[in-house]
């Protein structure tokens, strides 16, 4: 009867390579052995994969009577919270499947539980926050992953990194060649650090990214570097100038609620009365120009003598409506006079009215 | 003493604030074991006691680290030396500085001082003896115009220590 056991455990092996193709590994078919390969079952599109696995089915020889041995080989974008809750979700189905022909439900399992892992999880290697953030205005800050790793960054963090590596690279290689003659050390050094200038590791893993990534990257670069590094200098000016120019006007304010607090005793009244405060002589349109025109030449006739014939042709009678000129110049002369000879002002003004 | 030595240092980046202030707010959700930040008002300079693990050759030990960072911090590493008296570990030497290959040739922008402390850690750990580096003295009479561990061109030989 044992080679009828064999024989149902030979052809769930065969369902389990028909399933995955080239995603499953036999490694021995009896007692089974098998490497799978998941995906989360959502990403055909490679971009949006964010996970993967190897797993490894291992069943003894007393299989499905005892419970075959789950592991885990390599995976990428799990970290050990999501690797762990991986494995122990499927040895559950194990413990729930015991004693049955089990490895293709296994592996369903598996792929189950992975698919819905698919998201980038955590935060960003570099910066430190979430990877998948909103920033106040609901835009949320674009990512990327490294092929060959999975591990995902702020695209803006990585660039910032990349950039930074170039420009190491760039001053070694100026130094190494101001003292060429200088110790091998030296080499040996930039040796570690990244002797080919488009080859990188990952600064998680170390993992060497593959080509496709230094494309991806280095297109992210061309694309990103110029547009990040002026909007970052912008952006950094503009907050110091909104700051400053918040914390100006934001004072002034104060200081002019403050004053206008003083003067009123405690209350505060619209600024147009500060403007119209008895004594500030304004040129009324109202009145008639002739009148008080009449009068500042008069006094300045009296007080000025030397500019007194311009002053009098130019706001004399016969060009009685205020131009930008005369009103200014008026304005001008009466507030001297006022300064100089505030009764005798006051004495017009209430000649002038009455 | 080297340990008092302030690099002529440029203000912290704006990213690298950012990154700092995060790393100081996951410290105090989640020291790493064995450690203790010192709170100062100085975001740029870390002081950090450490104490030595139970079974191993510092056990009841404590040490200070420092920890400066310069302005692209974490493109680039920060300065970590013990604050003298250093422990005697064949790759500490007695002015403080430390020969880890992560905190010069291997930094990464992923690591933090949450690890590099654990680095630290493991490294003193697993030490099986209380000796100095054989070229301390020449080592340290170098550093005496207070230059940093980062200006010292390091060769990592031993990864069993």
């Amino acid at each position: 009867m044992a080679s009828e056991e064999e024989e149902e455990v030979l052809i769930e092996v065969e369902a389990v390579e028909a399933v995955y193709g080239e995603d499953c590994k036999i490694i021995q078919r009896f007692p089974p052995h098998i490497q799978l390969h998941i995906k989360p079952r959502t990403a055909d599109d490679s971009s949006q994969q964010f996970v993967e696995a190897i797993l490894e089915l291992r069943a003894g020889s007393q299989y499905p009577k005892e419970p075959p041995h789950i592991g885990m080989i390599d995976s990428k974008g799990l970290d050990e919270v999501r690797q762990a809750h991986l494995i122990t979700s499927i040895q559950e189905k194990v413990d729930e499947l015991s004693s049955c022909l089990m490895l293709v439900a296994l592996c369903e399992e598996a792929v189950h539980v992975l698919s819905h892992m698919n998201h980038p999880d955590g935060d960003c290697p570099l910066c430190l926050y979430p990877l998948v953030k909103e920033d106040v205005h609901g835009n949320s800050w674009p990512f990327m992953k490294l092929m060959s790793c999975y591990h995902c960054f702020h695209s803006k963090c990585i660039i910032k990194w990349w950039n930074w590596l170039q420009q190491q690279s760039e001053s070694d290689s100026n130094i190494s060649n101001a003292t060429a003659t200088s110790s091998s050390n030296l080499g040996s050094r930039r040796g570690l650090h990244g002797a080919v200038k488009n080859q990188r590791s990952c600064p998680v893993c170390r993992k060497v990214f593959q080509a496709t990534d230094i494309e991806h990257v280095l297109s992210l670069v061309q694309t990103y570097t110029s547009e990040l590094s002026l909007e970052e200098t912008e952006t950094d000016d503009d907050e110091e100038l909104q700051h400053s120019e918040l914390e100006n006007s934001r004072r002034k304010e104060f200081d002019a609620l403050l004053k206008l607090q003083e003067e009123n005793n405690g209350l505060i009244e619209p600024k147009k009365i500060q403007v119209l405060l008895p004594g500030v002589f304004l040129p009324n349109p109202v009145t008639p120009p002739t009148v008080s025109t009449k009068v500042s030449a008069e006094l300045q006739q009296s007080e000025q003598t030397s500019t007194t014939n311009t002053h009098t042709s130019e706001t004399g009678p016969s060009r009685p409506y205020s131009k930008a000129s005369t009103s200014s110049r008026n304005n001008f002369g009466q507030r001297k006079n006022k300064m100089r000879n505030p009764r005798t002002q006051n004495k017009q003004w209430a000649k002038k009215e009455s | 003493m080297t340990s008092s030595s302030a690099p002529s240092r440029k203000a912290l980046s704006k990213i690298a604030c950012n990154r700092l202030q995060k790393e100081l707010v996951e410290w105090q959700v989640n020291p790493p074991a064995g450690f203790k930040h010192k709170v100062t008002d100085n975001l740029q300079r870390w002081v950090i006691e450490v104490n030595g693990a139970s079974g191993t050759l510092y056990a009841n030990e404590t040490y200070q680290l420092q920890v400066d960072f310069p302005e692209h911090y974490p493109m680039e590493a920060p300065q970590v030396i013990f604050i003298p008296p250093a422990p005697q570990h064949p790759h500490i030497y007695s002015n403080g500085h430390i020969c880890l290959d992560i905190l010069y040739d291997s930094w990464s922008p992923a690591m933090t001082v949450s690890s590099i402390c654990i680095s630290i850690l493991s490294m003193l750990s697993s030490s099986t003896a209380k000796q100095r580096p054989a070229d301390n003295d020449r080592y340290v009479k170098n550093c005496r115009n207070g230059r940093s561990p980062k200006e010292t061109r390091w060769w990592f030989h031993d990864d069993k220590v």
